[in-house]
C-alpha cells in the first residue's frame, strides 16, 4: 500500500494557491506604478523559488547518487529535473508577460533571462540524454554529472540581479515588498511549494517503477539463469 | 500619461490561466503515468 502524503501535499498545495491566488488578485492592493499588472508577482515569484528548490534537490540527489551509487537517488534526481523543466517553463511564460506591459518587449537578454533559459535548456538536455542511455546504471552516472554541472548556473541565475546591471528587479524579500502583498506571496509561496513536493514524490515513484520494470528479468528466464 | 500601467488585466489573467494549466495537465499526466506502470507492475 503506498502512502496517500504526496496526494495530501497536492491537494493542500492547490488549496492555498487558489486562496492566495484570491488574495492577490481581489484583496490586495494594485501597486503603484504597475497597476494590475503587479499582481503577477503572487504567482511569478513562489514559482521561481520553488524552481530554486527544485534544482537544489536534483543537485543533492546528483551528489547523493554519486556517493552511495543507490538508484533511489537516481529515481528522486530525475523526479527534481522533470518538476525543474516544469517550473523553469512557467517561469519564463510569466516573467514574458509580467515583462511586455513592464518592459515593452516579451523577451529581453538580460542575465537573469539568460540565466534562467540556459538552465532551462541544461535540464532539457538532462532529460534528452536520460532517454538515450539504455544502461541504468551509466545512465545514472552521466546524468548526475550533468545535473552537478547544470546546477553552477543556480548561484548565477540568483546574483544575476546584483552582479550585473539588469532590467529584472532585485530579489522580493519582506525588505523589497509592500507589507501590503506579504499575505497572497507567502501563501503562494506556501501552495507551489507544497505542489513541487507532491509532484516530486510521484515523479519519484513513475522513475522508480520504470526502473524496476527495465531492470526485472523476464518472465522465463529466471530459471536460465539459474542454470547458468 | 502619469506613468502607471492602466488596465493590463488581460496579461494577469493569462500568467494564472497558464501556471493552472501547467498545474493541473503536469498533475494528470503523473496519475495516468503511475497508472499505466503499476498496471504492467
Amino acid at each position: 500500500m503506498k502512502s496517500r502524503v504526496p496526494y495530501v501535499f497536492l491537494a493542500l498545495g492547490a488549496a492555498l494557491l487558489l486562496f492566495g491566488s484570491y488574495w492577490g488578485l481581489f484583496i490586495a492592493p494594485a501597486e503603484q506604478y504597475m497597476g494590475n499588472v503587479q499582481r503577477i508577482m503572487y504567482v511569478h515569484v513562489p514559482t521561481a523559488w520553488s524552481w530554486m528548490l527544485a534544482i537544489l534537490w536534483a543537485f543533492g540527489c546528483a551528489i547523493a547518487f554519486l556517493s552511495t551509487s543507490n538508484m533511489k537517488w537516481d529515481s528522486r534526481m530525475e523526479a527534481g529535473v522533470e518538476v525543474g523543466v516544469l517550473l523553469a517553463f512557467m517561469l519564463c511564460c510569466q516573467g514574458a508577460i509580467w515583462a511586455k506591459p513592464t518592459w515593452g518587449v516579451w523577451w529581453d537578454w538580460d542575465p537573469r533571462l539568460t540565466s534562467v533559459a540556459v538552465l532551462l535548456v541544461a535540464s532539457l538536455g538532462i532529460m534528452a540524454l536520460r532517454s538515450f542511455v539504455d544502461d541504468p546504471h551509466r545512465r545514472a552516472i552521466w546524468s548526475a554529472v550533468a545535473t552537478i554541472i547544470a546546477s553552477v548556473d543556480l548561484p548565477i541565475v540568483y546574483f544575476s540581479v546584483k552582479w550585473w546591471n539588469s532590467l529584472h528587479q532585485q530579489q522580493s524579500t519582506p525588505n523589497t515588498v509592500s507589507s501590503a502583498f506579504y499575505i497572497p506571496l507567502r501563501v503562494n509561496a506556501f501552495g507551489v511549494l507544497f505542489l513541487m513536493i507532491g509532484f516530486i514524490w510521484l515523479r519519484t515513484r513513475v522513475a522508480a517503477l520504470r526502473l524496476r520494470q527495465e531492470t526485472a528479468i523476464p518472465h522465463g528466464y529466471e530459471e536460465a539463469g539459474e542454470l547458468a | 500619461m502619469n506613468g502607471v500601467i492602466q488596465g493590463g488585466w488581460e496579461f494577469v489573467i493569462a500568467a494564472y490561466t497558464i501556471t493552472g494549466l501547467a498545474f493541473v495537465i503536469y498533475g494528470i499526466s503523473l496519475i495516468v503515468r503511475l497508472k499505466e506502470l503499476r498496471k504492467h507492475d
